[in-house]
């Protein structure tokens, strides 16, 4: 395991509101990390530091080397993003989308090398893409569409993939399916693997560890059975929490209603 | 999967030059008074004249439309509907008076492209800057704005016409004002528009595939490794010139920016590497039969006189611009039943 990404003491304002205050962690290759919190505690604003998107105080680096002194094309072959709800066009087809994650490597005029073409393949054949390569993403259902999207992503060759709460407009199943790609994916291509996610369950199932925001702090960083305290999620989240302990297995946790 | 490569693109852009000659064959055997290809040298040159421009003009026009929908995320942007047309087109009008003579001088022979452009440019600024709302820009609202600058546009330009209409420079003015081919025009101003056009289209096709990345949000186009402010810019002053070039010797032309595209996206996809060259081949061919069956109606007695050609593209136009809003509409309404 290597060291992909390295934060420390990074602080970012959103005027006078502080969203993010000294927040230091780090991700390995094949990793999975969840990021978990109420609205507000800074998740969002934390990714999009990370892809340099914002300006804040402290440091991000990426392989060692600071997030602004990366090229967009050279950052992007190193770190991909799922968004929250991606935007698409209707009509675009399932190769199109996947096809798109090859941006960072196409040379002028959109010119392809055979290397290109040889990466979507196999990724529309590792996630099962291979029938529905020719429909629209508007004809396919929400699940598939999704795993285009971490397609799109993986085709990048990313080394980390950064996902804004994925799981947010999927079903049950689709939730399920999209975090065991995820894991499976972080296992077998050694990529690390940072999400916002609102479900502590499945984070906690899905993931190595959990960093738990609040109001732009990390409160708690570990593995879930250390971060999924009761009393400190009670606190947290404004709400009376239940923990149920499972043997060999990540605690499940409930709000007590 | 085949691959887009250098081959691949000289292929598409090599078929879709033999397409456009095709149609560009036919529109050289239509004369207002019967078909056939031109019986005498002065004849052909004046028809090949009227092809080759309408061609290049629909080709502009149709590249600027596809452009401008990539990167404002709208498939109902047209330059004609965002006002960039009319800007340019009341610009190169006011290149012709008498009073702004000096600066035409000094700017040379692309002067009247620089006056379009100008216009084109402050066209595009009003309706980024009213139909921004915190960053965004909302299809129908983009619209509304550009209907508003063609409405403003189009009045400045009858006021300056009515103010100085005597004035030899004013002759077939109103042809700037709806949009028709014109006539008289200097090999400097034809050679201005062929380069500048040309040049822009190059540019163009060289962002395309960046292009395809402006579909998706801004973040996550920049994590595709593109940089999209940058891009925006690039791709809207661009199409801006390309638009201003064509509208500064043929007015304008309504509709081709929006048909184009749509049509391409038929039969090539949403790829805006394929998509450019396509809807370029489309809108050269398009204008150019439109031009001729203007000629024809004229020859039959169906006119009066020879129609501008932006009345024809405005017929066809304006059907299709509802017809996409109803879909667009009601695709709307399934996303959000779905949601």
């Amino acid at each position: 395991m290597s060291r992909l990404l390295e934060v420390s003491n990074l602080g970012f304002s959103y005027g006078d509101l502080a969203a993010l205050r000294d927040v230091s962690f780090t991700l390995m290759s094949g990793e999975v990390v969840a990021l978990i919190g109420p609205n507000g505690s800074g998740k969002s604003t934390l990714i999009m530091a990370l892809l340099g998107a914002l300006h804040g105080r402290g440091k991000i680096k990426w392989d060692g080397v600071p997030v602004h002194h990366w090229s967009r094309k050279h950052l992007a072959r190193y770190v991909a993003y799922l968004a929250q709800s991606p935007i698409y066009d209707p009509g675009q087809t399932v190769i199109e989308a996947l096809r798109l994650g090859r941006a960072p490597y196409w040379s002028l005029f959109g010119i392809e090398s055979p290397r290109d073409r040889q990466v979507v393949e196999e990724i529309a054949d590792r996630l099962d893409l291979r029938d529905i390569l020719h429909r629209a993403l508007d004809n396919i259902s929400g699940g598939q569409r999704q795993r285009v999207f971490v397609g799109r992503a993986l085709v990048q060759e990313p080394r980390a993939i950064l996902l804004d709460e994925p799981n947010t407009y999927l079903d049950l199943k689709h939730q399920v399916e999209l975090m065991s790609l995820l894991r499976t994916q972080s296992r077998e291509q050694n990529v690390g693997v940072l999400m916002a996610s609102h479900d502590l369950n499945l984070a906690a199932s899905g993931a190595d560890e959990l960093i738990l925001l609040d109001r732009g702090s990390i409160v708690a960083d570990g593995k879930p059975d250390e971060v999924l305290d009761p009393a400190l999620l009670t606190r947290v989240y404004g709400v009376p929490m239940e923990r149920i302990t499972r043997v060999g297995k990540p605690p499940l946790v409930i709000p007590q209603v | 999967m085949r691959r887009w490569n250098v081959l691949t693109l000289l292929f598409t852009i090599a078929f879709c030059a033999f397409m456009w000659a095709i149609v560009a064959f036919w529109c050289m055997m239509v004369a207002s008074t019967g078909y056939g290809w031109p019986a005498t040298h002065e004849v052909l040159l004046i028809r090949g004249e009227v092809v080759l421009l309408s061609s290049l003009v629909g080709a502009a026009l149709a590249a600027a439309g596809v452009t401008y929908q990539a990167i404002l995320r709208n498939p109902l942007a047209d330059p004609y509907l965002l006002g960039v047309s009319s800007g340019a087109a009341l610009f190169a009008y006011l290149w012709r008076l008498p009073a702004l003579t000096g600066i035409a001088t000094l700017l040379g022979a692309a002067s009247q492209q620089g006056f379009a452009f100008a216009g084109a440019l402050i066209a595009v600024f009003w309706v980024l800057a009213f139909a921004s709302r915190r960053g965004r820009l909302e299809p129908v609202t983009v619209l509304l704005v550009g209907v508003i600058i063609n409405a403003l546009n189009g009045s400045i330009f009858l006021l300056v016409y009515s103010l100085v209409s005597t004035l030899p420079s004013s002759e077939g003015a109103l042809t700037l004002l709806v949009g028709g081919i014109q006539t008289g025009l200097t090999p400097q101003q034809i050679r201005a528009a062929c380069v500048v056009i040309a040049l822009g289209w190059i540019i163009l096709l060289a962002i395309s595939g960046q292009l395809n990345a402006a579909g998706v949000g801004d973040v996550e186009a920049e994590a595709l490794g593109v940089r999209i402010q940058r891009l925006r810019w690039i791709a809207l002053v661009v199409a801006s010139l390309v638009t201003a070039s064509a509208v500064a010797i043929s007015g304008p032309i309504g509709f081709i920016g929006l048909i184009c595209p749509h049509l391409a996206r038929l039969f090539v996809g949403t790829d805006q590497r394929r998509l450019l060259p396509v809807s370029t081949a489309f809108g050269a061919g398009l204008l150019c039969a439109a031009d001729a069956v203007s000629r024809r109606l004229a020859g039959e007695g169906l006119a009066q006189t020879l129609l501008p050609v932006g009345v024809l593209t405005s017929l066809l136009g304006g059907p299709f611009f509802l017809l996409l809003l109803i879909r667009n509409r009601r695709r709307a309404d399934v996303m959000e039943g779905r949601i």
